[in-house]
């Protein structure tokens, strides 16, 4: 078992360090070879360790790593059936990415640092996803979130990809800063960084420092899952190359902080303040970025939004202390999230690196495999019933809605509207973006079709995720529809779980009825709202009043907000220490005090006449008088 | 017959004297550093002197030393002018006035 985790964990980062050392010197296709293969290997490992373990939890230690006196870190796993799901989860996912990228990146030049940055990212996110000792997980945190930064400043030579990278690393490092107090208050309370065994103890804990523990650690969660009110990195990340898009900031890293208070739930769930901090980050979070998605124009930036939305339901899930349904949520979303970025890099390298929806259209009659792949993920993303979304979206809003709290009945309304506002800029997007139009196919005329090929592999490694986002359903389907709740059996031993809801089947089955009808009635009413034939009348339809729109394509003005509340006044205040303090006050001072010496030394200049004769005359001279003064006995002292 | 002290004192003082002379009023670089020479010899001469005085060997230990450190600064001191004539052609101290103020 220490094997089959050890490869799990440190074969992407085998794959990235031999690339980084030796991955110029090799022919492109071993290169590519070593970085697929390295993540592919870690998934059957995952694989291994996922039918050999069962539904045990073992800490395994893999590697020492460094001590000092008392105090020790290693590396160590704590695989339970949570990491268990997440690795498989996380291994899968990336090793189709790795294949797509293959053909996404075939005209770049730099592949190597690509390829390399992906395993090392892999690599870090497997540490998060297993890690058992604090330190380490910290390492994978830290790593997941440069990986990022490096990734999505990718192309860095573009000023405006480059500055989207380091938003998002300082955006998430004011997060990070709140897990490194999380962890060093760990070590005084329980002397150990073990994550098992700070769960084990928990309970030893006082109210007011579990909520304070809780609550930082939802802070550094919310760095790293883009909530609210540290949503605005991730529409801006959408600049890095597609699949880093979907892999990091759709499918995995943005949902390591939600991860991470599953891993903590223990801890977490002993403070109920904390549970409905989470709860309301995640509804209001929903809310906001389901609203900004509807009139986003840029493709991915809509799916981003629509990312921000999702993981917000994982949130929810977890602040209703309903463990399994945020990880349902988390792997389905996964799947067709995935799904979507990866059809959207195939649409954007077709039209000719072509973002804007209101540009797009008529793709099923120019590009069918990837209309009818994309279109099984609107409607998994759409929670359109019996889709992937639809049961682990549903799962939440009942967890949300049988709460005792009554505070929960608002946030599972604010949680209603959202999933009735997803299938509306989900498929806002699919009409305008997909559907015939006239004015598409008059555009694209001049080349045959308009578009630019494809390859196969790009739309091969597509199938797996439609068919897993169709189906994901599956994992957990309800035992009302006569299923036999895989995911919960499986992930019961992990503590804090609930595996059945406490909802009488009436209930949950008028809930199930009521989203799913609600549902098709918004996939209805986006059609009408943006039916191709609007385009007739307007090039661009909007179905909101002009400054609305506005208001959310600018996610709120969020980010105009920030610039105006905290980075113009710390680039003033920069500035002001810059340019009076340091320049003015500190170098003009020592510039002046040096400039009065040469006025003090006016007289001394005489005597240094550059000649050593002189000097010397002068050093035997002052030794005379010296020595007359001590022979006459005038001592000074 | 012993040497008085008085008399070693004074070859001493005229020796040094003669060596910062010369040290002074040369401007070749190499008669400087031979009036250096002459000053240490000088000094290591006053010290032989007054360990015969008194009868003390610390005087002659002195000495050895000012031997050691007066031919390591020579080996220094010669490198030096050598480099020096080879890069400006002249061993003139006064030409060497980088340092005026």
């Amino acid at each position: 078992m220490k094997t089959v985790l050890f490869l799990l964990v440190f074969l992407p980062f085998l794959g990235a360090l031999s690339l980084a050392v030796i991955g110029r010197h090799l022919p492109r296709r071993v290169g590519e070879m070593i970085a697929c293969l390295a993540v592919l290997g870690s998934f059957v490992m995952a694989i291994i360790a996922f039918v050999s373990a069962g539904q045990k939890s073992q800490t395994v230690t893999l590697l020492p790593w460094f001590g000092v006196g008392d105090f020790s870190a290693v590396m160590s796993v704590y695989y339970d059936p949570l990491a268990a799901v997440m690795a498989l989860m996380v291994t899968f996912v990336s090793s189709l990415i790795h294949l797509y990228s293959v053909s996404f990146m075939r005209e770049d030049e730099d592949y190597v640092r690509f390829f390399c940055y992906m395993n090392l990212f892999v690599f870090a996110m497997l540490v998060v996803a297993l890690s058992d000792n604090l330190l380490f997980l910290y390492l994978g945190w830290e790593g997941v979130g440069f990986c990022s930064y490096a990734l999505i400043g990718f192309w860095y030579s573009d000023e405006v990809k480059a500055t989207a990278g380091r938003k998002a690393f300082v955006l998430t490092r004011i997060g990070d800063v709140a897990f490194g107090i999380a962890i060093a208050f760990f070590f005084l309370i329980y002397n150990t960084l073990s994550l098992s065994s700070i769960n084990e103890q928990a309970a030893s804990l006082s109210a007011g420092m579990a909520t304070a523990l809780g609550m930082l650690l939802l802070w550094a969660a919310v760095g790293k899952s883009a909530q609210l009110p540290l949503a605005v990195w991730l529409p801006d990340a959408m600049a890095g190359p597609t699949p880093v898009s979907a892999l990091i900031h759709a499918a995995t890293m943005v949902t390591a902080g939600v991860y991470l208070l599953m891993r903590f739930f223990p801890l977490i769930s002993l403070s109920s303040t904390t549970l409905l901090t989470i709860a309301t980050v995640g509804a209001v979070t929903a809310f906001f970025a389901a609203c900004s998605a509807l009139s986003q124009k840029d493709i991915k930036r809509i799916l981003a939004y629509s990312t921000i939305s999702q993981v917000s339901y994982m949130f929810l899930g977890v602040g209703a202390g309903d463990l399994i349904g945020g990880m349902f949520h988390l792997l389905s979303h996964a799947f067709f999230k995935a799904l979507l970025f990866l059809a959207a890099g195939c649409v954007i390298q077709a039209l000719n690196e072509e973002h804007d929806i209101f540009r797009m259209g008529s793709l099923r009659s120019r590009f069918p495999v990837v209309f009818w792949l994309f279109l099984a993920g609107a409607l998994a993303l759409g929670a359109i019933p019996p889709f992937g979304g639809f049961f682990s979206k549903d799962r939440i809003l009942l967890a949300t809605f049988i709460h005792p709290d009554p505070a929960y009945k608002i946030l599972w309304v604010l949680a209603a509207v959202t999933a009735l506002l997803t299938p509306l800029y989900t498929f806002r997007l699919f009409f305008i973006g997909f559907l015939e139009r006239p004015s598409a196919t008059r555009e694209s005329s001049q080349d045959k079709q308009g578009l630019r090929p494809v390859p196969k592999l790009m739309v091969w490694t597509l199938w797996p995720l439609a068919i897993l986002s169709l189906i994901a359903g599956l994992l957990n389907l309800s035992s009302i529809l006569s299923g036999n709740e895989w995911l919960a059996r499986y992930l019961s031993p992990v503590p804090g779980t609930v595996p059945s809801l406490a909802a009488s089947p009436a209930l949950e089955g008028r809930m199930e009825m009521g989203t799913g009808l609600l549902s098709i009635v918004m996939l209805a009413l986006s059609y009408y709202l943006y039916r191709p034939q609007k385009f007739l009348v307007t090039p661009t339809p909007g179905a909101l009043p002009q400054n609305l729109e506005q208001l959310l394509f600018f996610g709120f003005y969020l980010d105009r907000f920030y610039q105006i509340a905290v980075v113009r006044p710390y680039q003033k205040i920069a500035r002001f220490l810059w340019v009076r303090v340091d320049e003015g006050g500190l170098n003009e001072g020592f510039d002046r005090t040096g400039k009065l010496f040469p006025v003090f030394s006016i007289g001394l200049q005489l005597w240094t006449t550059g000649r050593l004769s002189t000097y010397l005359k002068m050093l035997l001279l002052g030794f005379t008088v010296i020595l007359c003064a001590l022979a006459l006995g005038w001592y000074p002292w | 017959m012993m040497v008085p002290f008085s008399h070693v004192l004074l070859l001493a003082v005229i020796l040094f004297a003669l060596g910062a002379a010369c040290a002074i009023a040369r401007r070749n670089l190499i008669m400087i550093l031979i009036g250096v020479e002459i000053m240490l010899n000088a000094a290591g001469l006053a010290f032989v002197g007054a360990s015969l005085r008194w009868q003390h060997l610390d005087g002659q230990a002195f000495v050895i030393f000012i031997l050691a450190v007066a031919a390591s600064e020579v080996a220094v001191g010669l490198a030096l002018i050598v480099y020096l004539q080879r890069r400006t052609g002249s061993v003139d101290a006064n030409r060497y006035n980088l340092l005026k103020g």
